[in-house]
């Protein structure tokens, strides 16, 4: 993007609001749906697009975004096709969308180095946000998200739909009624990183369809090369955190809400990881680290090479194991007990991600995995980044989100973003 | 949503121990550093910085500050030497960094270190960047000196926000960074 391009965007004043938001309109209004942008159109995006289709009755979507012009055009076409219709706007720029009056809601849907910035913008405009996982690249990036949250008054739900899945309902609700007895530990398995194209590599011209700058945002410079850009971002340091971030963020969630420590965390994180020594892809290959809790229970991250992510629950009773598409326990009574209802902890049930957003726009109620929720989630994740990254047990206050003792690893929350982007 | 991974066979799998790399100096070898070549040297020493305890860190601050000088250094290395006195600079960095954060191209690696070093020296320096500063740079600059939530920075960011002939980005990172220096809007310290 250059630079008058951006100074123009910096100015943009809110479009004239050619349809009126939903916020404005009476409940009993004919034209009554939310309007939704979906921000970055890969392939998590699709999921997304082809889901919010089904609710003609109560979504319209009015734009896509996209700084890759050929995804944002094919999702802008997927869109109209639908509605029968030439509405929907196809931008490059996310500004266009956050900015515009008759949007009420985004999803983003981007590399996870722009999640932050992009659902900021967002909700300091008035919009709620659905920010998918991990709902931000940094500890202090989530401080910020949450707090902006708060103060502009926005629904915001991180992208963790096992949250509304009933497996994980169920299990997380078991574990902190006691039904294993005393829980022993926490074991998350997540699946290796994928990709890998040698120990260097040669910068290609950029497409003429691809506006890099603009896709790298805050990220730091670098020159581009196809493999590293659409869905491979995510094993590149300075855009994402591996599959800690990507798997992690599911399956440690469901952690985190077992242990009840959806508004606090960890209290230690120890870990070691095997970063590659060169080439384009630099997140660990091989993960291992452990938060520990207050309760005194650990949870552990690892990778395994011969299979997807899984959070296992181990008490004094046995083990539960709860995958997205398999389940397996010690015993079978125990699933058997898990699936039950009437346990004495009641958790807050969602039974549809998307619907319980959409619900939380009307009702502005908290959803089930609120901003806050995967704000402790993804720093879990970032923990576990940090601890690998400086290969020491680190001790952390959940209160103060701070490293009571390590000002190394306290630098680590945040990063300074490249121009002209800021957290503020 | 989905994330479609499939497990890597094993031989196309990189997995290189942190002690791995080449028996040669990576402090020579860093200032040649360029984005897609050799990488183990920058490897090398982010493991010293993550590994190096506190009371080594002006031992490396300084090797890392030397290397910063070597007018051999290419723009990628810069980068990546100014990326770890980010999370080891002191003080110490200061005047280094104050003179790159002078030049526009490289306005951005100088930035991103001494927004992340505690102490008045680093907050000074980034408010001297305002004088020579502008365009996308000035902007980043602006935020920088947002997101330390310096008192010290008040008076710069009310006039900035104030100040029609700025750009209108600049405005709004102002008023949202005078906001944050009031104790009841701001979540835990940064």
């Amino acid at each position: 993007m250059g630079r008058r391009r951006f100074l123009q965007l910096g100015s943009l004043a809110a479009a004239a609001p050619l349809i009126l938001p939903a916020k404005l309109r009476g409940a009993a209004a004919p034209s009554n749906l939310i309007h939704v942008a979906i921000i970055g159109t890969g392939n998590i995006a699709e999921g997304h697009l082809k889901t919010l289709l089904g609710y003609p009755e109560r979504v319209r979507i009015v734009a896509v975004c996209d700084v890759d012009r050929e995804r944002r055009d094919r999702a802008a076409a997927l869109v109209d096709a639908a509605y029968g219709s030439r509405g929907c706007s196809s931008v490059n720029d996310f500004r266009e969308v956050t900015r515009r009056a008759d949007v009420d809601a985004v999803w983003v849907c981007t590399p996870d180095h722009w999640h932050a910035l992009i659902a900021l913008d967002a909700v300091r405009h008035g919009k709620d946000a659905y920010v998918e996982k991990p709902l931000t690249f940094t500890i202090e990036e989530g401080r910020a998200l949450v707090s902006a949250a708060r103060e502009h008054g926005r629904v915001v739900q991180h992208g963790t739909q096992h949250r509304s899945m009933k497996r994980f309902f169920d299990a997380a609700g078991y574990v902190r009624s006691g039904g294993l007895g005393k829980l022993e530990r926490i074991e998350v398995a997540i699946p290796p990183n994928n990709r890998f194209i040698g120990s260097s590599w040669t910068p290609e011209p950029i497409p003429a369809t691809l506006d890099w700058d603009l896709w790298l945002g805050p990220t730091p410079w670098r020159p581009y090369h196809s493999a590293g850009c659409h869905y491979n971002f995510r094993f590149i340091a300075d855009c994402a955190n591996g599959q800690v971030a990507n798997w992690g963020a599911h399956y440690l969630d469901i952690g985190q809400w077992a242990l009840n420590a959806d508004d606090s965390g960890p209290i230690a994180v120890e870990g070691h990881g095997h970063f590659p020594t060169s080439g384009l892809f630099t997140c660990a290959t091989h993960v291992d680290f452990t938060c520990h809790y207050a309760n005194g229970i650990p949870m552990s991250c690892r990778t395994r090479q011969d299979g997807g992510g899984t959070v296992r629950f181990i008490g004094e009773r046995g083990w539960i194991d709860i995958a997205r598409n398999a389940m397996s326990a010690s015993s079978p009574d125990l699933l058997r007990e898990m699936q039950r209802p009437g346990k004495s902890v009641t958790l807050a049930r969602s039974d549809n991600h998307h619907e319980n957003f959409l619900d939380c726009i009307r009702s502005r109620a908290r959803p089930v995995a609120d901003v806050e929720i995967g704000h402790r989630t993804t720093t879990v994740c970032n923990l576990g980044q940090i601890a690998m990254t400086l290969g020491r047990k680190l001790r952390w206050d959940p209160v103060t989100e701070s490293f009571p003792d390590d000002p190394v690893a306290n630098r680590l929350r945040g990063r300074a973003a490249r121009s002209p982007w800021s957290l503020v | 949503m989905n994330t479609p991974d499939s497990p890597p066979s094993p031989d196309r799998v990189v997995v290189v121990g942190a002690e791995a790399g080449p028996n040669v100096d990576s402090w020579s070898q860093i200032v040649r550093l360029e984005h897609g070549g050799d990488g183990s040297f920058a490897a090398i020493i982010r493991e010293q910085v993550g590994r190096t305890p506190v009371a080594g860190l002006a031992k490396l601050e300084a090797q890392l500050l030397r290397a910063l000088a070597d007018p051999a250094v290419t723009a990628a290395g810069r980068d990546f030497l100014c990326s770890q006195l980010a999370l080891v600079g002191s003080a110490a960095a200061v005047p280094v960094l104050g003179r790159l954060l002078a030049a526009e191209a490289s306005a951005d690696a100088a930035r991103v270190a001494l927004e992340r070093l505690p102490g008045a020296e680093a907050a000074a320096a980034l408010l001297a960047g305002l004088s020579s500063l502008s365009g996308r740079a000035r902007i980043g600059l602006v935020g920088s000196i947002g997101a330390r939530r310096s008192p010290g920075a008040r008076e710069t960011l009310s006039r900035l926000a104030g100040d029609a002939g700025e750009h209108a980005e600049i405005r709004a990172i102002a008023t949202r960074a005078l906001a944050l220096l009031r104790p009841a809007s701001t979540g835990p310290a940064a």
